[in-house]
């Protein structure tokens, strides 16, 4: 039940990435040659007899004759074929991949291929739930009455309509010759299974969002665009770039350091929680736990940057800071941080707080750089601005990189937490466990409560920072003395 | 009643879209032909006519501000059911001139796809036309204007559908279904005569359904076997007897 409107449609209404479809249409039709496509034979079931089934192996021999291509990458093509539902497997219907044997294919109806105007829809998937609950008489698969009862309650309104239709196109299956109605339960069930796969099978159909512009129309290109692109070509080709045997260099650096980190490249201990639906990861690695894993600690040393932005290595920094007694860089690093993200209101006073605790003369936590960042930072304080911090706050970032990070690394209070760290075991969930983790998924920490409890961590380290008097500290210990 | 009137109109709809379905899902493949495009034309104006007495009559009902509330919510839900027919409709008619487009009957090479459909339609139209048999006219214009009623007529569909949107107030989603989940299985449909298509049918599917299937056929075929192993027999014996008393 679409909502018309006579407002002209905006909407965004084309599927990216689907622009192959137009030519594996043309190369569908052409197999469909008598002379010169691909042969098929006649299927043999109970009684009747359907023509047009084609074996795996013909319908790759012909594609890699047809494209010139060795018979793996014709395989792979064969493959892609299925996978978008303009051929459909006969035996194993649920296995949408070509096999280079003698194993049975049937061409989709023209009406059932994936174009890219027509979006398989929601009630017309209720009403073949509804007509294949007639059939199996209530014995649906375990995914396809979690469809229905879901659609059911979702479609309710049009739901009289989905069970009239549904008797209506059933009773009217029946007029047709058995071997055509065969065909067509086939194919509608092809189809259902290329648009609702079942749970945690790959599909083909999986694209991002629509999009505005449909890409099989042919691009304009105005004079005025062209103008613009050459203007850009030509102001890019004078900027400065880096040498590619730097920029590549750097990158290969990048990826032997984060390799065994990726988890795209390397398992996730002890089991990446998007495959097996079990977030053992994410609670493992929470901001406030108090034994990190090994895998943190070890990102922990590779960069001062890394050990910063996560704020469990960040804590654990201050509590080595704290031991030196040369915790304000890191204070004043994160007092500008606070002032680059936080709102615009409340800049001028940040602005004044940090100037009076960490830049004037004579301040409780006085840090230590150079005259003219000093000088610059001081006269843009009287008209603060976001940014106004940057060169102060580089320049006691490298500080704290050159010099408190290595000592850090070399320090007991990381040695301690390395040997403490964590390593869980991988898990290894069979597939009835793997169902039921997906049955019981739970919705994870409120985001209330993570709130509340960063404003805790807030107030106390707030009140555990309070700015260390350096002179009440030197008079204690004169005092000793 | 106006209702009962409404109710059959809207059954009439409802086959008359079931069955325009199965006529498109027929195009383009090999069971496409003259004959095809012809039941298609004549279904598709049977489906107007009743789309137009039964708007004409919805409307009226819907607009009479006479009627109590039980009678409006009635309305409202055929209502639903008539615009949820007619989407259908549209899609499907649009989606027959794109396929007709792509795939022209009066071309020397017909490439039509090979899915395995050889029989014709015809007993399919007759359903939604409501007659025995077909009759059908040698058309020879079938690609061109064909094509262009069928874009007339789509465009009458949509237009009527904008129509209706605009003159009748009726929240769809308020609606409540009359039927529960799995209304469509206490239909009343003779399962009985399914049976031999369930079976076939079911050899095309996976080894355990297979068995499932195989299972209930196979006790039947043992007891029809059975039976008549006992009947020879019993007639056999009875003509021992008769040949012995003789």
């Amino acid at each position: 039940m679409t909502i018309r409107s006579a407002r002209p449609d905006r909407g965004q209404h084309f599927r990216p990435r689907m622009l192959c479809l137009n030519k594996l249409e043309v190369i569908v039709v052409e197999m469909q040659d008598p002379k010169s496509g691909v042969t098929g034979s006649e299927q043999k079931l109970n009684v009747t007899t359907i023509p047009h089934v084609f074996a795996g192996k013909d319908i790759i021999a012909w594609i890699a004759n047809k494209m010139k291509t060795p018979p793996e990458e014709a395989h792979v093509f064969g493959t892609m074929l299925v996978a978008f539902g303009y051929i459909y497997p006969l035996q194993n219907h649920k296995m949408l991949v070509m096999c280079n044997d003698t194993s049975l294919y049937r061409f989709q109806a023209p009406y059932f291929w994936p174009t890219q105007k027509w979006v398989a829809d929601d009630s017309d998937y209720a009403i073949y739930l509804a007509k294949r609950n007639i059939r199996k008489k209530g014995m649906l698969e375990p995914y396809e009455q979690a469809h229905y009862n879901h659609l059911h309650k979702w479609l309710n309104h049009k739901w009289d309509f989905i069970v009239m239709q549904a008797t209506e196109q059933y009773k009217a299956g029946k007029e047709r010759k058995k071997p055509d109605r065969v065909v067509f339960d086939c194919q509608e069930r092809a189809y259902w299974i290329l648009n609702r796969p079942p749970r945690r099978t790959h599909s083909a159909m999986d694209c991002g969002p629509e999009r505005l512009i449909d890409p099989n129309e042919d691009e304009k290109i105005s004079f005025d665009q062209y103008r613009r692109k050459n203007m850009f070509y030509q102001q890019a080709i004078m900027r400065s770039k880096v040498k590619s045997s730097v920029s590549l260099g750097a990158l290969v650096k990048y990826i032997t350091t984060y390799k065994t980190h990726d988890p795209f490249l390397a398992p996730c201990q002890p089991s990446n929680p998007w495959q097996t639906d079990n977030d053992t990861y994410w609670t493992l690695n929470m901001r406030g736990v108090d034994v990190p894993t090994k895998m943190r600690v070890e990102r922990w040393s590779f960069s001062l940057f890394e050990l910063l932005t996560d704020l469990r290595g960040r804590d654990d920094f201050k509590v080595f800071l704290k031991k030196e007694f040369s915790g304000e860089n890191l204070a004043f690093w994160e007092a500008a941080e606070e002032l680059k993200w936080g709102t615009g209101s409340s800049m001028s006073a940040k602005a004044e707080t940090i100037f009076k605790t960490f830049l004037a003369p004579g301040a409780p936590r006085w840090i230590n750089i150079d005259g003219r960042t000093m000088g610059l930072t001081v006269k843009g304080l009287d008209h603060p601005h976001r940014y106004v911090l940057e060169a102060a706050q580089t320049h006691v970032f490298l500080l704290m990189k050159k010099d408190t990070f290595f000592r850090y690394l070399k320090s007991p209070v990381y040695k301690d937490i390395q040997k403490k760290a964590l390593s869980p075991e991988t898990h290894n969930f069979s597939p009835a466990q793997l169902e039921q983790n997906a049955q019981n998924r739970s919705p994870g920490i409120h985001p209330i409560i993570l709130w509340q409890q960063e404003e805790e961590e807030k107030a106390k380290t707030a009140a555990a920072s309070a700015p260390v008097d350096v002179k009440a500290m030197m008079s204690k210990i004169d005092r000793k003395k | 009643m106006g209702k009962e009137e409404c109710k059959t109109m809207l059954d009439a709809l409802n086959k008359v879209t079931a069955c325009y379905r199965h006529l498109v899902i027929a195009l383009g493949s090999t069971s496409d032909s003259q004959n095809l495009r012809e039941e298609l034309k004549r279904t598709r104006k049977k489906a107007q006519e009743l789309a137009v007495a039964n708007r004409t009559k919805l409307t009226s009902l819907l607009k009479d501000k006479t009627i109590s509330k039980e009678d409006r919510a009635e309305y409202e839900r055929l209502w639903v059911l008539f615009s949820s027919s007619m989407d259908l409709l549209e899609v499907d008619m649009k989606r027959s001139l794109e396929i007709g487009q792509e795939f022209p009957l009066k071309v020397p090479t017909r490439h039509l796809i090979q899915t395995g459909m050889t029989g014709s339609t015809t007993t399919v139209a007759a359903r939604a036309m409501s007659v025995q048999n077909m009759k059908y006219e040698a058309d020879s214009n079938v690609d061109t204007a064909d094509l262009r009623d069928l874009r007339s007529e789509i465009t009458q569909v949509s237009q009527m559908m904008e129509e209706m949107e605009m003159k009748v107030q009726v929240a769809p989603w308020a609606v409540e279904a009359k039927q529960e989940a799995g209304a469509e299985l206490k239909s009343n449909m003779s399962v009985g005569n399914s049976s031999v298509g369930v079976i076939s049918i079911c050899e095309e599917e996976p080894k355990e359904e297979d068995g499932a299937g195989g299972r209930d056929t196979g006790f039947a075929t043992i007891c029809a076997v059975a039976g008549f192993v006992i009947i020879v027999f019993v007639a056999v014996v009875l003509g021992y007897l008769v040949i012995n008393m003789s």
